[in-house]
């Protein structure tokens, strides 16, 4: 099963409600019935059925049709799928503001000299300065 | 203990940089800037593939380039709201992701800035967005990575607890 967009649309939608979250937290760890998924929660097993639809319609849990008591089992790749987005972005966004952070510095370090002397030396593209200056290193 | 009610699953990053509010707002919008801090650890976002049309319609478009083997990841969004020097606000095209950035001034050449994103566009713009709440998706990503670890032998996880 590969996972679209409308996939990874539906499970955020899923787990944007904290009982469903509680839910597939809960079957992160072992395989339930409705029941042991209801015990936490003041809800009515109709309100529970509900919360599981959801999470079945997206393709985060599944039931099996034949047992009786028709445990519901999390499917891990629609989660993973939730979870590397989550994950990914937060990182790209503490390491932007990590560097963004270093550039502000930069753009306010109070110059002990000129600024044109700042200027790369040669006609390379200013656009890939990775290295700190080496000044940075100099003793106080 | 169930009761708050959410419909909202945004994602919140918040950092507090010392520097002028202006200063951080002009960051976020001027190629020049943006080209040295926009693509992460590994990324480099070069200057001619950033363009920045600050107004509501305007383009914000950029590439950012795997510095170890140069495959490239552009991003097309458009501006919604532009509000100098207090808040962005772009729509990703394609994912649908809406990112708003709020500006605030803490005084003392302080910024605070938030971004907010809201994944899917019309089942998250629920106003209801709760402080206590906001981080707790991230969190619960954490939470469940950790325990998919633990079970990650199959079988393992129920029969031994160590």
């Amino acid at each position: 099963m590969s996972v679209t967009e409308d996939q990874l649309d539906a499970t955020f939608t899923a787990l944007a409600d904290p009982t469903r979250r509680a839910m597939v937290a809960r079957l992160a760890r072992a395989d339930a019935t409705v029941n042991e998924l209801a015990a936490p929660f003041d809800l009515s097993l109709p309100a529970i059925s509900k919360h599981l639809k959801v999470l079945e319609r997206c393709g985060l849990i599944s039931r099996t049709r034949q047992a009786q008591f028709r445990p519901c089992h999390l499917e891990r790749e629609a989660l993973d799928s939730a979870l590397d987005w989550i994950e990914q972005n937060r990182r790209i966004w503490a390491q932007r503001f990590d560097k963004l952070d270093e550039h502000l510095r930069d753009l306010q370090r109070p110059t002990s000299r000129p600024t044109s002397q700042e200027q790369p030396t040669g006609q390379e593209h200013p656009t890939s300065r990775q290295q700190p200056p080496p000044e940075k290193e100099c003793p106080p | 203990m169930n009761d708050v009610q959410s419909d909202t699953a945004e994602l919140v990053y918040t950092r507090i940089f010392e520097a002028p509010r202006e200063l951080v707002f002009r960051c976020m919008i001027e190629p020049e800037h943006l080209s040295h801090f926009w693509g992460p650890v590994g990324m480099s976002t070069p200057l001619h593939s950033i363009t920045v049309d600050a107004r509501p319609g305007g383009a914000f478009e950029t590439v950012m380039v795997n510095d170890a083997d140069g495959s490239q990841y552009p991003t097309r969004a458009v501006f919604v709201e532009v509000v100098e020097p207090e808040r962005l606000v772009w729509n990703e095209l394609g994912s649908g992701v809406t990112t708003t950035s709020t500006f605030r001034d803490l005084g003392d050449s302080r910024t605070e800035v938030r971004i907010h994103q809201r994944n899917v566009p019309e089942a998250f713009r629920s106003p209801q967005a709760q402080a206590g709440f906001t981080s707790s998706l991230d969190r619960f990503a954490s939470y469940l990575r950790q325990l998919r670890t633990d079970a990650g032998q199959p079988g393992a996880a129920e029969a031994d607890p160590s």
